[in-house]
């Protein structure tokens, strides 16, 4: 009876070890927590087959949205660690894990790559009166409270705006709209003035049904050169919504090793920063170490972030 | 827009997209034609299938579905007298008792025709309105919203058969099972009692699946038997000869029932969740209020087939209007159609129509061909289809089952949402025992989440709760609830008034 379990754990190697050789033999899911039709989906909608190739591999989307993201990430986080389930993280995970949304945190994950880097632009409804920033700013401190803002609650949608009242002394409304395409439809029905959106949506502003007001870039950005930078008009706010990939920490090496060189690969594919460009977002690959270094930073300015706000829930 | 539309007609009459509409129409006229099996659950047993296809392909799939059941559930009412799905119970009322005076071909073709003509008149409508309806839904905000949702809930607990009140509580049911899970700003867990599976809330195809097939089966698993009825009029080889000129002759000489038979179907159709088997049953009363010879019906005239055919499948339209411009499920085939609109990424919507104009020409294309497929589909096979009937339960409904199951797990690819249909299947089947009418509460599992969050963003926006009745359109709309509601009320009072005169007169 004593040669049971160790037959047992032999097999249990076995297996182990003829299922890292194969890897990937089934689909792998990428969760991708938020509504379909959304940024984060289009992006990884296109890098998706484009880390296919490289991977030899098929890669699934799910979208699990909801609850600001969070209910996405949790599936993620409970998923069997074995390279089957990858998470389609951006910012937000920092931000909703410190205003107390939720328990997940980046640490629950392991770090495969970041993909891409997205500037926000404040956006406003057409049936706004605002002509430009300066005009929103004035009738802001006007009408303090008044002005309200569609965003995801706690998140990046969120606290994007959140640093502009603070850079500019003035306070919004905000109103819970998930996801970026229910807000875009919400800011053309004129039911909310302003939003936080980016270069995705250059179509409708082009077409009058949006209007960019400012940039949160460094610098002005070639594609919307009429567009102003928040810190050209004295308000230091530089803002992206960064997005990268991650898996379910214990995710075994040889299947991480296969992600991250499939990651890198499909980042680096030719067709890929023109493919961003038409959703308004510059490709930013990091390796998996610069990446963990990035996601540090990027948690300590979220913590900092929600406390300057008022939001720290730990 | 009819260059958008000629588009999409080239189209979908590549041969990838035919053929998964032909499927889609075989399929459908098959399960429409089944007692037992509805639209709905021919449409869950497909679903699974399209998700290795292109969204279009699989939508194209699935309107054939939709539009060959809509045609096909006249077969057995016709011929058999027994409905072939809900929708196609007041075709039984005129259409049997033609048949068995010696008329089954011309019953049939009646049908047949009647609803080619009510679903080519609803793509008139469907075509014509989508964009419209989509700038008015850009228009509506969170108030608007709630209140449209309120009357879809008080309308079809309303009008289902059973006690008002029992309406309202499968309606308010439904409501509930969304409350499980996330709250829908926060992300706060509500009554998931610690249990991680609850934690992310309850997917609601697999509990429609749960209500819609399971439930249902087993409600026809205890009803088997009824085979030998229809083996015993295959047998007797009934004769379906008719001249079709004559019988298109004799339903374009009725334009004003036509018209308006479609119209109550579209109408049925645009407002969320109340499907065809309201839509027949309203166009076979009206078409009866109106005739001149209202005595006539139920003995088998051509007035009482038209109405109830050309009703259903205009039916189907609205109900894609409603989708295609709201978002929102017309009724349970819908519902699983935005389950798959969502598998393949497209967010539905008012901007839908423009964001993905290919593809919403491409599905208006496909509705319209679908009349045309289904009709040289039936032209030969009638008598085949006839003949389907008289597969026994015993074999059909275990493999039914079998592909729901499967259609839940794909959806997902997990167990979990398997563990959801079993349950909320049960659960269905008791709510049937208990006599609870079932539409309300998949209703309230669709639209729970929407009322709730439209509430939230309603009060968060501005926190004066008499806007909802002071903005012009969500007034109207909750005006229109409690209408509904108060004539179901008096309805259901009289009826009560009429049984006790009845019982005094004997």
């Amino acid at each position: 009876m004593k040669a049971l379990p160790i037959i047992a754990a032999g097999l249990a190697a076995l297996a182990a070890s003829l299922a890292q050789a194969q890897y990937p033999d089934r689909p792998i899911k990428l969760i991708v927590p938020w509504a379909a039709g959304g940024d984060t989906d289009v992006i990884y909608r296109t890098f998706a087959p484009l880390m296919q190739k490289a991977l030899g591999g098929t890669i699934v989307v799910a979208n699990v949205g909801g609850a600001s993201g969070t209910k996405g990430a949790k599936e993620a986080q409970s998923s069997p660690p074995d390279g089957y389930t990858i998470f389609a993280v951006h910012d937000s995970i920092h931000s909703t894990y410190y205003t107390g949304v939720a328990d997940v945190n980046y640490t629950d994950f392991e770090p495969i790559c970041l993909v891409s880097s997205t500037p926000s632009i404040v956006t406003a409804s057409p049936k706004t009166p605002w002509t430009d920033m300066k005009s929103l700013l004035a009738d802001a401190k006007a009408r303090p409270g008044q002005i309200t803002v569609g965003a995801t609650l706690g998140s990046t949608s969120h606290f994007f705006p959140a640093m502009v009242e603070q850079a500019a002394g003035i306070k919004f409304k905000y109103v819970s709209y998930e996801g970026t395409a229910p807000r875009m439809n919400a800011l053309l029905g004129g039911h909310i003035d302003l939003a936080e959106s980016n270069l995705t949506q250059k179509g409708k502003a082009d077409a009058g049904q949006l209007k960019f007001l400012a940039i949160a870039s460094d610098k002005r950005l070639p594609e919307v050169p009429n567009v102003p930078t928040l810190k050209e008009l004295g308000i230091d706010v530089e803002y992206a919504v960064n997005r990268g990939l991650l898996a379910p920490k214990g995710t075994p090496r040889a299947a991480l090793d296969k992600l991250r060189a499939a990651c890198a690969a499909g980042a680096r594919d030719a067709g890929f920063p023109e493919a961003m460009k038409k959703h308004g977002t510059l490709v930013r690959y990091l390796d998996p170490a610069a990446y963990t270094a990035f996601l540090q930073r990027n948690d300590k300015e979220n913590k900092d972030l929600a406390k300057e706000l008022g939001m720290l829930k730990r | 827009m009819f260059e958008l539309l000629g588009a999409g007609l080239a189209d979908i009459v590549q041969l990838k997209y035919l053929t998964a509409l032909l499927t889609g129409c075989l399929i459908g006229v098959v399960g429409g034609a089944l007692p037992g099996i509805t639209i709905t659950m021919t449409v869950i047993v497909v679903l699974p299938f399209t998700f290795g296809l292109e969204p279009l392909q699989g939508l194209a799939t699935m309107i054939g579905v939709y539009v060959g059941g809509e045609t096909g559930g006249l077969i057995t009412s016709c011929l058999l007298g027994i409905p072939g799905k809900p929708s196609a119970v007041a075709t039984t009322f005129d259409g049997f008792p033609m048949a068995r005076k010696g008329e089954p071909g011309r019953a049939l073709w009646l049908g047949i025709w009647a609803s080619i003509f009510g679903g080519l008149l609803g793509a008139v409508f469907l075509v014509a309105t989508t964009g419209p309806l989509a700038a008015i839904a850009l228009a509506f905000g969170p108030w608007e919203y709630f209140s449209l949702f309120l009357l879809a809930l008080s309308m079809v607990a309303g009008l289902v058969e059973s006690s008002l009140a029992k309406g309202l509580v499968s309606g308010a049911l439904g409501c509930v099972v969304t409350i499980l899970g996330n709250d829908p700003v926060l992300g706060q867990e509500r009554l998931t009692l610690g249990i991680p599976f609850l934690s992310g809330g309850i997917p609601f195809l697999p509990v429609l699946i749960g209500v819609f097939a399971f439930a249902q089966i087993m409600q026809d698993v205890e009803r088997m038997g009824g085979a030998a009825k229809a083996l015993e009029a295959v047998d007797r080889g009934v004769n379906l000869a008719v001249s079709h000129l004559k019988v298109i002759l004799e339903i374009l000489s009725r334009p004003f029932l036509l018209l308006w038979s479609t119209f109550i179907g579209l109408a049925i159709g645009v407002l969320p969740a109340i499907g065809g088997s309201a839509a027949n049953m309203l166009a076979y009363d009206q078409a009866k209020k109106f005739s001149r010879h209202p005595e006539r019906f139920g003995t088998g005239t051509p007035e009482g087939i038209i109405a109830s055919e050309s009703s259903n499948n205009a039916n189907v339209a609205g109900s894609l209007v409603t989708i295609m411009a709201f978002g929102i499920p017309g009724d349970a085939v819908t519902a699983v159609m935005l389950g798959a609109l969502t598998v393949h990424g497209i967010q539905s919507g008012p901007l839908f129509i423009s964001q993905h104009a290919t593809l919403a020409y491409g599905m208006f294309a496909a509705y319209i061909v679908a009349h045309g497929l289904v009709l040289l589909l039936l032209l030969p096979g009638v008598r085949w289809m006839l003949r389907i009937v008289t597969i026994p339960k015993s074999m059909l409904f275990p493999v039914v089952l079998v592909l729901c199951t499967i259609g839940a797990y794909a959806l997902n690819n997990t167990m979990d949402n398997v563990y959801v249909l079993l349950v909320f299947g049960v659960f269905g089947y008791a709510m049937v025992k208990f006599r609870f009418p079932l539409a309300p509460f998949i209703l309230g599992v669709i639209l729970g989440d929407q009322i709730e969050i439209n509430l939230i963003r309603a009060i968060m926006t501005d926190p004066n709760p008499w806007l909802f009745l002071t903005r012009p359109i969500s007034g109207g709309l909750i005006a229109a609830s409690v209408a509904s509601l108060a004539f179901s009320i008096w309805q259901h009072y009289r009826h009560r008034a009429r049984v006790a005169e009845a019982d005094a007169d004997f």
